[in-house]
């Protein structure tokens, strides 16, 4: 790295580096930062509060295609509505890293698809994102076929929703959720 | 419901938790069962840290940075008090573990293609990422039993075939007929005809050390070392045989490691669609159209097939029966297409035996067989998978029934042309028929049966690779450029290619099954095999990439690995059994190879044994004789049934926790229900 200028006292990088190397935080900052150059110092020593708006965060192009992009965004940012402050930016890429545990992700998993913020994944949920992973092309009755499916397949303690004991007992038998729950950056 | 925007910044070693929390820790006031947020235990202990010196479960909690700054500076303060013995183990584990992680980095760092198989991935699926996978392990144990094969067979017979001091045995008088065998090439030969034996394996290829004629029976005595090279020979192909197998049962271990994990095959199918099938990691738009299209796909068969089921099981008895003999009826025509297609092979394989030549057209007859099996590999399946249309199984039965279907007919019929091979060359088993009773074997059509069963191999491996390359070339580029260039209907019917994993894959174990085959009568073919699927790795990738579309149905990757290193230990028997017949049943040639002296080919062993000091013989002895055997094989009986028992124990477990599980959500339930009864009821008792 030629830029010598620092950015972070060490006891910065010390908390920072829970879940990332020190080379990865500095990329993940750069990137940040490239966002919106005039909003974001380059000198975080004085922790200032700087915020990003949600249309620049959707905007990256890791994000940009995503159907749950919008739920990402509120789930791990503060004020719920999808602006992200630098400390919100870095704990998202570390529990969409390849080196977050699985309970982290299934937590945050759970978040990103309980659309009403209700801690239950109800039936509406499961519709908003069924039409979100399809895209709208399943019909009215095959939406509804699914989500019962899954309610029943799922729910354990048979109250018609999945709680996150449910979902993460469900997560556990799904061999694939740690390399699709990712993203690369 | 107004959520505090401030957060109150730390100072160090303090926490504030008042009401301002951040998002993460919130406290819903919802009125349904409490979603605990993360704790953290203060008091537990930390007996384990991460490989940094990082308490490991600080990573796991989605707790705000200050907090864990926090969290980790007070446990820095804790001093934990632990004994000598216990520091010592720990520190130990520690180095372990850091050794471990570092040499599996090593690894997947020094693994082949590992960039490539990654970008496979994730543009197609865990699906064809599998068939690469699959590709890589094969590479590698052909590279590696190249790598044996000629440190223990090739590099001594070059080394010693010039060097004074072998020993020859001469053979009776009487059976001189039998060891005459002339390979060397005509002096007065076209010049294509270098091309053509390149492509057969016979004259200036079948004399080299391609082929199991040109190895002698030399004896090395020197005072320094002695080097037995029948013996190498033999027992180097055996050692190959169980050190494929060793790496094949490893390998299913840890396949199988994964599908109990997960519990087998995806009971919670729907849900762990909905939730898990979504790879965040996909970038641009027609990655993410293509995945939804997939996952739509998937849910819609998924629903088919229930709907299937729901129909299957709501017919008449009538109904049922017809069903049922219309599926005997096809399956018997499924046989017969099978049956005629051995019936051509035995035939084909049978002329082409009987001819001998050196033009061009002679060429085909001598591929006859191997055009036969790729034409029966392509036709048949084909066929069948018309006639399963008319059977209306579920559609994953349908598939599994396909693939069974083609796993016999590839395997069978190299079986068959084994056979028709072993039928000429010991006149159908009769050693008293006029043509085989001087030699033991046909030696008027087969001087050197060995060579000639390997040239068989040979072609086979030559010829499967020819017909991957046409085919690349010849239907799958122009097929591409006909969908992307034309615009007539027919073309945008039927699209750009798919990769189909299945049949891919049974064409690898075939390819394989043949150079096991052949490995005792072609030392070379393992190496030749190397450079054949590194190629065939590479033609894939560019046509993966170039022509195929990725896949609507995905392929469900971890239940069909295990299915196919098992088709692949089936490949293996199948070579076993030959090899075990061709070195105990048949009578080596005694015009050419390290055998030619002997009654049978495991005949060197024992009488090697007769060379060794008393005790090792007598050592030797004990081990093959009953006394040793039998209570071996009742130890190993005792071991089988205890590990089936703890298997069983396991399974027993596992079911008791997952039905633990059930019940806990439940007496929640009850418990919430309770509560909520009881405070209405002393609300109702106040007013």
């Amino acid at each position: 790295m030629g830029n010598k200028q620092t950015i972070f006292t060490p006891q910065q990088l010390d908390a920072y580096q829970v879940g990332h190397s020190a080379r990865r935080e500095a990329g993940l900052f750069y990137r940040y930062h490239n966002l919106a150059p005039q909003l974001v110092p380059l000198d975080y020593t004085s922790k200032p509060d700087v915020k990003l708006p949600y249309e620049l965060i959707g905007s990256m192009p890791e994000l940009k295609d995503n159907p749950f992009r919008q739920r990402i965004a509120q789930v791990f940012s503060e004020d719920g509505e999808g602006n992200m402050t630098l400390d919100d930016f870095l704990d998202m890429f570390s529990a969409l890293s390849e080196m977050a545990p699985r309970d982290l992700k299934a937590y945050y998993a759970f978040k990103i698809y309980d659309f009403n913020d209700d801690d239950y994944i109800c039936k509406s949920d499961l519709e908003k994102t069924l039409n979100k992973l399809t895209r709208n092309e399943l019909t009215e009755d095959e939406v509804r076929m699914v989500c019962e499916k899954v309610i029943d397949e799922s729910d354990l303690d048979n109250d018609g929703r999945l709680s996150l004991e449910d979902f993460q007992h469900m997560i556990v038998r799904a061999p694939d959720f740690l390399s699709t729950f990712h993203i690369r950056i | 419901m107004s959520w505090a925007r401030e957060r109150q910044t730390l100072d160090a070693g303090q926490i504030h938790y008042g009401p301002h929390q951040s998002l993460r820790l919130r406290e819903r006031p919802s009125n349904s069962a409490v979603q605990r947020p993360p704790q953290f235990n203060w008091n537990a202990d930390q007996p384990e840290e991460g490989a940094k010196g990082r308490p490991r479960n600080l990573k796991e909690l989605p707790l705000p940075m200050e907090l864990k700054k926090a969290i980790r500076q007070v446990q820095q303060m804790k001093v934990p008090v632990m004994s000598n013995w216990q520091s010592w183990k720990i520190s130990k584990s520690k180095t372990m573990k850091r050794f471990l992680e570092e040499s599996r980095e090593v690894l997947a760092y020094v693994a082949p293609w590992r960039r490539t198989l990654h970008k496979i991935g994730g543009h197609f699926g865990g699906g064809v990422q599998s068939y690469f996978l699959f590709l890589r392990f094969l590479v590698v144990l052909n590279f590696l039993s190249f790598l044996l094969i000629a440190g223990f067979v090739l590099a001594p017979s070059i080394v010693f075939q010039s060097s004074p001091g072998n020993s020859e045995t001469q053979n009776s008088i009487d059976q001189i007929e039998c060891m005459i065998y002339s390979p060397e090439p005509q002096s007065l030969s076209v010049f294509y005809q270098y091309f053509l034996d390149l492509l057969t394996g016979m004259g200036f290829m079948e004399y080299s050390y391609l082929f199991y004629g040109f190895y002698n029976n030399t004896e090395m005595m020197n005072l320094q070392l002695s080097y037995n090279i029948p013996m190498a020979y033999l027992l180097t192909t055996a050692f190959y045989f169980i050190f494929c197998l060793i790496c094949i049962v490893l390998r299913m271990g840890a396949v199988i490691r994964d599908v109990v994990k997960t519990g087998g095959r995806a009971v919670g199918g729907y849900s762990t669609l909905v939730f898990t099938a979504w790879d965040y990691g996909l970038q641009g738009n027609r990655a993410t159209n293509l995945k939804q299209n997939n996952i739509r796909y998937q849910l819609q068969m998924d629903l088919e097939e229930e709907r299937i089921r729901k129909v299957a099981a709501s017919l008449t008895m009538a109904q049922t029966v017809r069903l049922y003999s219309l599926r005997a009826f096809l399956n018997l025509v499924v046989f017969g297409l099978i049956g005629a297609a051995f019936y051509a092979i035995f035939k084909a394989t049978q002329f082409s035996q009987s001819q001998t030549g050196g033009d061009f057209l002679d060429l085909i007859v001598q591929y006859l067989p191997s055009i036969v099996i790729t034409a029966a590999n392509f036709l048949v399946p084909f066929l069948c998978d018309k006639i399963a249309l008319l059977e209306r199984h579920s559609p994953s039965t349908t598939v599994i029934l396909a693939l069974l279907r083609a796993v016999f007919l590839r395997l069978v019929s190299l079986g068959v042309l084994l056979f028709t091979l072993w039928n000429g060359i010991t006149c159908n088993g009769v050693t008293e028929s006029a043509a085989c009773s001087v030699c033991q074997y046909n030696h008027k059509q087969y001087p050197c049966w060995e060579t000639r069963v390997g040239q068989e191999m040979y072609k086979l491996t030559v010829f499967d690779f020819i017909t991957v390359i046409a085919v690349m070339i010849l239907v799958e580029f122009p097929r591409r450029m006909l969908v992307d260039h034309c615009p007539c209907k027919l073309a945008q019917f039927v699209g750009r290619q798919e990769f189909v994993v299945p049949q891919n894959v049974l064409g690898l174990v075939y390819g394989q099954t043949v150079v096991w085959t052949g490995a005792l009568f072609c030392p070379l073919l393992p190496a030749i095999n190397t450079i054949k699927f590194i190629i065939i790795f590479y033609c894939r990738k560019i046509t993966l990439f170039q022509n195929c579309r990725p896949a609507d149905r995905t392929f469900r990757s971890n239940s069909s690995n295990f299915f196919f290193l098992l088709v692949l230990l089936l490949g293996w028997s199948l070579a076993t059994v030959a090899l075990i017949y061709a070195a105990v049943m048949i009578h080596p040639s005694m015009g050419c190879g390290p055998f030619r002296f002997l009654s049978m080919m495991w005949s060197v062993v024992p009488d090697s044994l007769q060379l060794l000091s008393n005790s090792s013989r007598d050592f030797l002895y004990f081990m093959g004789s009953q006394a040793f055997c039998i209570p071996l094989f009742v130890l190993l009986c005792v071991v089988l049934c205890y590990i089936a028992a703890l298997a069983s124990i396991y399974g027993k477990t596992v079911s008791l926790l997952q039905s633990q599980l059930k019940m806990e959500g439940r007496d929640k339930q009850f418990l919430v229900k309770r509560i909520k009864e009881l405070n209405s009821a002393s609300r109702g008792k106040k007013r």
